[in-house]
């Protein structure tokens, strides 16, 4: 699945724990330094964020109107 | 989204939901032992025994409980010494709600008054803690704006409560019976029905595999909720009954919208197999919805609440029916999901923990899920008929929840021996 921000997604929309987590990590460790991937959710996933910065990713999350979290991961 | 550093330990949530489950067994017994008289004002020392265990015994216990477990994974809030919160707030909650209950049942004011006093302090407690954590985590999410939201209820809820269990207790002049539906309003509607959305936001989408709730409804319902309670509470203190019930109409439909908008997520869920859960939930929506056309239809047409049963079967169906079922789905994901998560964190990848489905069979959770249904019917059916069915129905409530307090009971054993189990085989590993 690609999207207009990257072309590496994880649609984890309808994917139960820890699935979403599991294959978000998965995915950064396939990505070089300074590639982006997004993460679909329908909730913010907070202890994810809380690896991300303590491995020093940044991420953006932003908002859908259908209640999708689309969260853009740095590696 | 698993938090294996940062999850308070077992003991923290679990203490309140093994407690919670004996509340509504006694609530139960209070039925058989009271009989048909509890059925007939919500005024008689029973009636109000018997809300507030399931209101305070049940209901607050399981909802702070899992307040200390989810606010890192809902909020990003970390809670300082979790341990040491659940074992305050657990110990003042069942003491204080004990108290409160004894106050209302047997007549005693100073128990009530204690009662009362405990649980405000425990609350306070709470509610400080919470106010610390969340002091700088920015409201990104709906659930994350219905928690405080839901907090600043669960303080007007307990504060108004706290007012007149000592106006009871001391014999002030207040208007006791207004003050109670507003104490009800913000207590059902406030503090239990917004954390209800906070945490239906997260869990029904995880739990059920269904699409997300829209951003835009999530976002302003518990406002709406908060706003209709004001105004309520407005038209209390200026006395003007058509804005109280102007703000009970409007609290109605918002809560239905709510309720609807759920059933619509549940009928596209991707996972095939009805589970507990969703039946639960599915149980609870129908009484809610029930429960809040009744609302809506007293506030349009006041004389309704003036019939024979009215407000009884209203609070039945919003608590037993709505509130209970909603939170007896959850706790039959959240303790296996807990209990999993703990063994698969103590064995890491040395040894490896049993599957949920092993530590709660679907079997114990559908034979208590039907032993409630029958419960509920049979409560509803006896306010109807109080005298032939009063007791009847108190036995079968305290035996369905006799059923929860076994089955959750039941997992905490194969949790326990899980753990001796991979304590062994770590040992073996070792030599």
């Amino acid at each position: 699945m690609s999207h207009p921000k990257t072309p590496h997604v994880v649609d984890a929309r309808y994917m139960e724990p820890p699935g979403p987590f599991v294959e978000t990590m998965e995915m950064l460790d396939t990505l070089k330094d300074g590639e982006k991937m997004l993460l679909l959710l329908f909730r913010e996933p907070h202890p994810l964020y809380k690896v991300l910065r303590q491995n020093g990713h940044d991420y953006e999350t932003e908002l859908l109107p259908d209640g999708t979290f689309e969260i853009l991961i740095t590696r | 989204m698993l938090s294996f550093e940062n999850a308070p330990p077992f003991s923290a949530p679990l203490r309140f939901f093994l407690t919670a489950p004996l509340f509504a067994v006694l609530a139960g017994l209070l039925l058989v032992i009271e009989g048909p008289v509890v059925f007939a004002s919500r005024w008689t020392p029973g009636a109000l025994a018997a809300t507030h265990l399931l209101t305070v015994g049940f209901m607050l216990q399981v909802m702070l409980g899992a307040l200390i477990q989810v606010l890192p994974v809902v909020a990003g809030a970390d809670l300082p010494r979790p341990l040491a919160l659940a074992r305050a707030v657990h110990v003042g909650l069942t003491g204080g709600g004990l108290l409160l209950v004894g106050g209302f049942w047997f007549g005693l004011p100073w128990a009530l008054a204690g009662g009362a006093l405990l649980l405000g302090l425990t609350v306070f407690l709470f509610l400080i803690v919470m106010w610390r954590a969340l002091l700088g985590v920015p409201s990104t999410s709906p659930s994350i704006r219905g928690i405080k939201f839901a907090l600043l209820g669960l303080a007007v809820v307990v504060g108004l409560g706290l007012l007149m269990a000592l106006a009871l207790a001391e014999g002030w002049p207040l208007p006791l019976p207004l003050l109670a539906d507003l104490h009800a309003g913000w207590g059902l509607a406030g503090w239990a029905g917004v954390l209800l959305a906070a945490m239906a936001y997260v869990v029904v989408p995880m739990f059920q595999l269904t699409p997300g709730y829209p951003a835009r409804p999530s976002w302003w319902f518990p406002l709406a909720i908060l706003a209709a309670l004001l105004v309520w509470s407005i038209g209390v203190v200026f006395d003007l009954p058509w804005l109280v019930r102007a703000s009970q109409l409007a609290a109605a439909v918002a809560g239905i919208t709510f309720a609807g908008l759920t059933l619509r997520l549940q009928g596209k869920r991707r996972r095939a197999k009805a589970d507990a859960t969703y039946r639960y939930w599915q149980m609870g929506m129908m009484a809610s919805i029930l429960a809040l056309l009744m609302l809506g239809i007293a506030a349009v047409w006041p004389a309704a609440s003036e019939l024979d049963g009215w407000t009884i079967g209203f609070g039945i169906l919003i608590v037993a029916g709505g509130f209970l079922s909603f939170i007896v789905g959850m706790l039959y994901k959240i303790v296996p999901f807990l209990a999993w998560m703990h063994l698969q964190n103590y064995g890491a990848t040395k040894a490896t923990a049993p599957a949920m489905p092993r530590l709660m069979p679907d079997v114990e959770v559908n034979r208590q899920m039907q032993a409630y249904g029958v419960a509920l019917v049979l409560l509803l059916a006896a306010v109807v008929f109080p005298d032939w069915l009063g007791r009847l129905a108190g036995l079968a409530f305290a035996l369905a929840n006799g059923g929860l307090a076994w089955v959750l009971f039941r997992a905490v054993g194969r949790y326990r021996q899980a753990w001796l189990d991979m304590t062994l085989k770590l040992a073996i590993k070792k030599k």
